[in-house]
C-alpha cells in the first residue's frame, strides 16, 4: 500500500501521493464533464429528433384528417344527387314524361358508377401506400399490355369522335411489375387524351425503348390545361377548371394522383406538359428489367 | 305572382332535379353553378330567396357570394339557405362567421345538410318566404 510506502514526516512523499490523487480526480472530472457533454449532445439531439417527429405525426395526422373530409365530400356530393334524382322521380315530379325519367336514371347510373370506380381507386391507393413492397410483381414483355389497351381505346376514341395514332416499336423490352397497374397507367393517360381532345382531334401515342426504359407518350391537341393548375395534377380530387364541364361523363377516379403513386412505385417517371387550348403530352416510362431479356 | 329561388351549385344534376321540385311547387327557378354567377343573377334581380352551396370548386364559394350579399345594403334582407355536403362544412362557416364578425353576425339563415328531403326544404323555404 502506498500509505506504507510514505514515512510520517516524508512530506515530499505525502506530497507527491496526494498530487497522484489529485491528478486522478482531475482525470476523472474532465471524463465525467465528457460524459455530461455527450449526454448534453445526444438529449438536445433526442429532442430535436422528438419535435421533428412530432411535427411530422402532426402533419400526417392533419393530412390524413383532409383526406378522409375530401372523400367524404367527392362521395356525398353525388350520392346526394342521386338520391335527388331518385326522390324527384318516386315522388312524380316526372309523371308522364318517361324520357325525361330516364335520362334521369341514366345521369345517376353514371354518377354511381363513378363512385364506385372512386372506391376502387382509395382502396388501390391505400394498398399502394400501405404495401409497396408486397406489391405482386413479375417480368413480363411491356408490348402485352398493349394487345387488349388498343382495342378498348379505339373503341372509346370511336364513341369520342377521335382520332388514335399508335406508333408502338416492336421491340419493347421486359419490364419487373406489376403489368395489371401500369396497364392502368397507360390507359388512363391514353384515356385522358381522348376525353379532352375536342371533336375530330387526333391523339398520338408512341412507345419505344429509350435509355434503358420503356417510354410512352401521348401527345393530344385538345384543351389543355391552365399554367398555375399544372403543379397540382397529381394531387388527390385535382381537376382541372376547364376539364370540369366534362364531370357527367365517365371515369372520375382519382385519376392522376393514382398513376403518379403506381408510377413511383415502380420506380418510374412521369411528365406532364400542356399549353392552354393548345394540347398536352404526357411522358411516362419505367425502367427496362434489369435482367436479360428472354 | 310566383316567388323565386336562385338555386346556386356546382353539381348540375342536384340544380336540376331542385329546379323540378320547386317549379312542381309554384315557384320560379333561376340557376347558378358558381359563385361569381349567383353574385351576377343576384344583382341582375334580386330572388326571394338563395339556396346557396357552400363548396363550389371554382369562381367563389358559398361563404364568399353570403357575404358578399350581406355587405350590400339593398340585397342584405335576401334569406340564404347555405346547403353543404358534410355537417363539418357548417360548422367551419358559422366558426369563420363568428371569428371574422362577431357572434350577432350570421349571414345564412338556415343550413341544410345533403342529402335534402324534399318536405324538409320547402318546410325552410316556407318558413322564410312563404309558399310560393
Amino acid at each position: 500500500m502506498e500509505t506504507e510506502s510514505c514515512k510520517i514526516k516524508d512530506f515530499k512523499c505525502h506530497k507527491k501521493r496526494i498530487q497522484g490523487w489529485h491528478n486522478k480526480f482531475e482525470s476523472s472530472i474532465s471524463s465525467l464533464i465528457e460524459t455530461l457533454k455527450d449526454l448534453k449532445d445526444s438529449s438536445i439531439e433526442a429532442k430535436k429528433e422528438c419535435s421533428e417527429h412530432y411535427a411530422r405525426t402532426v402533419e400526417l395526422t392533419k393530412a390524413k384528417t383532409r383526406f378522409t373530409f375530401e372523400v367524404s365530400h367527392e362521395l356525398k356530393a353525388p350520392l346526394a344527387s342521386v338520391y335527388n334524382i331518385i326522390n324527384v322521380i318516386l315522388d312524380g315530379y316526372l309523371d308522364g314524361d318517361i324520357k325525361k325519367q330516364k335520362e334521369f336514371l341514366d345521369r345517376a347510373r353514371v354518377r354511381i358508377k363513378n363512385i364506385t370506380k372512386l372506391l376502387d381507386d382509395l382502396l388501390m391507393l391505400s394498398h399502394l401506400e400501405e404495401r409497396t413492397k408486397e406489391l405482386e410483381k413479375e417480368e413480363f414483355n411491356i408490348g402485352e399490355v398493349f394487345s387488349s389497351l388498343i382495342e378498348e381505346m379505339n373503341e372509346y376514341a370511336e364513341k369520342s369522335n377521335v382520332k388514335i395514332n399508335w406508333n408502338l416499336s416492336e421491340n419493347c423490352p421486359h419490364i419487373y411489375g406489376n403489368s395489371e397497374l401500369i396497364r392502368r397507367v397507360f390507359a388512363n393517360i391514353i384515356h385522358n387524351a381522348i376525353k379532352y381532345s375536342n371533336p375530330r382531334g387526333l391523339v398520338e401515342v408512341t412507345g419505344k425503348k429509350e435509355n434503358g426504359s420503356f417510354l410512352l407518350r401521348v401527345k393530344d391537341r385538345g384543351i389543355g390545361i391552365k399554367k398555375k393548375e399544372l403543379p397540382k395534377i397529381f394531387n388527390i380530387f385535382f381537376r382541372g377548371e376547364n376539364a370540369r364541364p366534362n364531370q357527367k361523363k365517365e371515369g372520375m377516379g382519382l385519376g392522376l394522383s393514382l398513376v403518379k403513386r403506381i408510377v413511383d412505385a415502380h420506380e418510374g417517371y412521369i411528365n406532364i406538359k400542356s399549353q392552354l387550348h393548345k394540347g398536352t403530352t404526357a411522358e411516362v416510362s419505367f425502367p427496362e428489367s434489369q435482367k436479360k431479356e428472354k | 305572382m310566383s316567388k323565386e329561388v336562385l338555386i346556386v351549385d356546382d353539381d348540375p344534376d342536384f340544380v336540376e332535379t331542385t329546379e323540378i321540385v320547386l317549379q312542381g311547387n309554384g315557384y320560379e327557378t333561376r340557376t347558378a353553378n358558381n359563385g361569381e354567377e349567383a353574385l351576377k343573377k343576384v344583382k341582375e334581380k334580386a330572388p326571394d330567396i338563395i339556396l346557396l352551396d357552400i363548396m363550389m370548386k371554382t369562381k367563389g364559394d358559398g361563404i364568399w357570394v353570403s357575404e358578399k350579399i350581406r355587405s350590400e345594403e339593398d340585397l342584405k334582407e335576401i334569406p340564404i339557405i347555405m346547403i353543404t355536403a358534410v355537417n363539418q362544412d357548417a360548422e367551419m362557416a358559422k366558426f369563420h362567421f363568428e371569428q371574422e364578425s362577431g357572434m350577432e353576425y350570421m349571414p345564412v339563415n338556415v343550413f341544410m345538410e345533403k342529402p335534402i328531403e324534399i318536405e324538409e326544404l320547402l318546410e325552410e323555404i316556407d318558413k322564410l318566404i312563404g309558399a310560393s
